[in-house]
């Protein structure tokens, strides 16, 4: 239950190699915040320079408003969870829960009732006897997570804990950090590579790339709002479409010319892109803002290429002009590849990007 | 089909090659060793009397005790010949004088132990029946036990020899410790060329070292004394100790010790609570090699010692100034061997691990 802030945070290797270029954050009390970023974006740097493992080249880490850039970790008040958890294996999972409550000098009988409350937390409460080695890696994951929140932490943090784990635990496991994080409320920051993981988890998400915090907002705000192509691009499955078109403004009308179709647009609400007129601009379009039409309403038909059913609903991929747009259609809906449908955009959800910066370009009323 | 059956035979041609080969090899090396352990279970007589040696020693030896005009007359049963032969002195009679020196005949030559009463015993069986044979079953560890009590100084070089091993070790390990931990954890310029270099101390061989490692020792004050024997070794060992450690600690995961770092320890005490005991294995063979490797050296301990000298040199100074007495020899061989052998035995898991790149 703290505040953490990085100011003007930097991790530097070597003369060429940035682990972290800058980073400025301020993470509220209780938030559980999920740095997102490509691998080698800069992540576990961070994390570790928050939990003392790595020196900072530049800047300054205040938990509590106190500076503790360079506090050893063990007085920091923090815990981690690694992502190749680091449970020790020569010691007894009870062992392992109890290390640190040690080192605290706690009392015999307080530790044990911790451990105990702990391991029942994260349901491990039967193998405290059991050396790591006999322990199937979910509950691995488990004793990791029950060592972590035995120190009640202030902090936090989490290295990609799910990464290890099969498909459908990753998603139970989802679920119950989740809960666990509304339960001790502790501030947390969760690291992971897999945007549905960082949706689905975060109070706000952190977007990195090459060292540099692209976007920080909630779910909403990086999936509605992207701020550059980068996080469109990367977040959502599948992500989103781009087309590169030439923006005709006119006072009644706004003409989108791509090679292969023509999108009008009524200009209210869409004033901003005024300046671009006669410029070119990148559309993005999630999946689902594609619709399917009567051709008579299509803005432009093409040939399917494969239909991908996922159960809830089917991802349709056509090829426009030698690249691949995906979008979703219901469950229901009789897609057959080569079959020939027609498209419309659903205006009101589109991005819009300037093409040489690849940053948002800002309407007055998006979609909240 | 008879492409597949002639494709099979091939195969199994080859690999029937193969292990006759392997085979062969192996008894060429294994050969040497068996007898020199079957040799020093043997006696004197079953060493010198019998032809063709026997693959494995004898466990017993039967005597046959006659009487003639003359006096009484001892036979040991000879497997060559498969008949009884005479057995030490021609004659004796019954006298207390004759039957010590025939017990301790016995005993010098066919490893066995009868007492004087027991002699007198057969002879009054003799006496009144006509011969008598019995058995009696070797001393097996009777080579051993006079090689220690015939050759000089023996049970203390075998002190010495473990004060030296003993030294070696704890030089070895700590500071190869240190410099395997240091190699295994950080990264320096030039790490490679030096993890390569500490090798070449190895490349020199002993001999052609010696004149200014006694020059050394000597103006150290340590020429003839265990210590400085096992700073020479220790030179050697820290290379190969560097080596092995170093893997070990690789093979043990950095975060590990973060997690300690994380969870309240320092620095040192990540490597007090985690990292040693996990290494303690690895490290364990360490030592171990560092004995062996201390244990058997002769070339450096001839030179190095003079009134103060290790086992093995006691052992080749018995080989190279013996006359005869294989036996006895081998004996005193065997048992320089065996800690050695037990040891690597105990090793061999942790070194096949770590050469193989599996972790420990
Ligand atoms: N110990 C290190 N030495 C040199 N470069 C490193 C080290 N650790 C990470 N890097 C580099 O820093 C960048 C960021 O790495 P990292 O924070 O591990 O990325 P992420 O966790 O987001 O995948 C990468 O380019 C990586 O190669
Ligand atoms: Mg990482």
């Amino acid at each position: 239950m703290a505040t953490l802030e990085l100011v003007d945070l930097a991790k530097r290797f070597s003369k060429k190699v940035w682990g972290v270029k800058k980073m400025d954050l301020e993470v509220n009390e209780k938030e559980f915040i999920v740095l997102l970023g490509p691998s080698g974006c800069g992540k576990t740097t961070t994390m570790r320079m928050i939990a003392g493992l790595e020196e900072v080249t530049r800047g300054t880490i205040l938990l509590d408003g106190n500076d503790i850039t360079d506090i050893p970790s063990r007085n920091r008040g923090i815990s981690m969870v690694f992502q190749n958890y680091a449970i020790w294996p020569h010691m007894s999972v009870y062992e392992n829960i109890a290390f640190s409550l040690k080192l605290k000098k706690m009392p015999a009988a307080e530790i044990k009732q911790r451990v105990q409350e702990t391991a029942d937390m994260v349901k491990i409460g039967e193998l405290l006897k059991r050396l790591p080695g006999q322990l199937s890696g979910g509950q691995q994951q488990r004793v990791a997570l029950a060592r972590a929140l035995a120190v009640r932490p202030r902090l936090f943090l989490m290295d990609e804990p799910l990464s290890n784990l099969d498909a459908k635990l990753r998603v139970i496991m989802r679920t119950e950090l989740k809960a666990i994080h509304q339960k001790t409320e502790a501030t947390s920051i969760f690291v992971t590579h897999d945007q549905s993981e960082a949706m689905s988890m975060a109070d706000r998400i952190v977007i990195m790339k090459d060292g540099v915090i692209v976007q920080i907002g909630t779910p909403d705000d990086v999936y509605f709002r992207s701020a550059n192509m980068f996080v469109a691009g990367f977040i959502g499955t599948p992500p989103s479409n781009f087309f590169t078109v030439k923006c005709i403004y006119n006072n009644d009308k706004i003409a989108l010319e791509h090679s292969q179709f023509t999108l009008d647009l009524d200009p209210k609400g869409f004033e901003e892109l005024k300046e671009y007129n006669g410029k070119e601009i990148v559309i993005g379009a999630r999946p689902e803002d594609l619709l399917v039409v009567p051709d008579s309403e299509a803005v432009f038909t093409e040939e399917i290429l494969v239909v991908e059913p996922q159960g809830s609903h089917q991802v349709v991929a056509l090829n426009l002009s030698e690249t691949i747009v995906k979008m979703i259609v219901s469950a229901e809906a009789k897609v057959k590849p080569g079959d020939n449908i027609g498209l419309n955009f659903n205006r009101k959800r589109l991005h819009f990007f300037n093409k040489e910066t690849e940053d948002r370009i800002h309407l007055k009323n998006e979609v909240e | 089909m008879a492409n597949v059956l002639k494709r099979q035979i091939r195969r199994s041609a080859k690999k029937t090659s193969l292990y006759i080969i392997l085979v062969g090899i192996a008894c060429i090396i294994i050969f040497p060793v068996f007898f020199l352990f079957s040799f020093s279970f043997m006696s004197d007589y079953e060493t010198y009397s019998e032809w063709p040696k026997p693959l494995v020693p004898s466990f017993k030896a039967h005597f046959m005790i006659d009487k003639d005009v003359e006096g009484y007359h001892l036979f040991i049963f000879n497997k060559s010949e498969d008949d009884f032969m005479p057995f030490g002195p021609l004659v004796f009679t019954n006298n207390e004088k004759d039957v010590d020196n025939l017990r301790k005949f016995i005993k010098l030559q066919s490893n066995c132990k009868i007492s004087s009463q027991q002699i007198v015993e057969y002879l009054e069986v003799v006496d009144s029946d006509s011969r008598v044979e019995f058995t009696i079953r070797k001393d097996l560890l009777a080579n051993y036990i006079l090689f220690f009590q015939v050759v000089n100084g023996a049970p203390k070089a075998v002190l010495n020899s473990l004060m030296v091993a003993g030294a070696t070790i704890l030089i070895s390990l700590t500071i190869g410790g240190m410099g395997g931990y240091a190699f295994a954890r950080y990264f320096f310029k030039g790490k490679n060329i030096l993890k390569l270099s500490v090798l070449f101390v190895r490349m020199f061989p002993a001999v052609s070292l010696a004149i200014p490692m006694v020059i050394i020792l000597a103006k150290m004050g340590l020429y003839d004394q265990p210590l400085g024997l096992s700073l020479v070794y220790s030179v050697g060992q820290i290379s190969m100790s560097i080596w092995i450690t170093a893997s070990v600690f690789m093979s043990i995961p950095v975060s590990l010790e973060e997690a300690a770092m994380i969870f309240g320890t320092t620095k040192v005490g990540a490597f007090w609570h985690i990292t040693l005991p996990l290494a303690l294995p690895g490290l364990a063979a360490c030592a171990m090699y560092s004995f062996i490797g201390s244990w058997n050296e002769v070339i450096a301990a001839v030179v190095l010692t003079q009134f103060n000298p290790t086992f093995p040199v006691i052992v080749y100074k018995a080989l190279v100034g013996s006359q005869g007495q294989i036996n006895l020899i081998t004996a005193g061989s065997v048992a320089q061997a065996v800690p050695a052998i037990i040891f690597t035995l105990i090793i061999r898991k942790y070194i096949i691990q770590m050469w193989g790149g599996v972790k420990v």
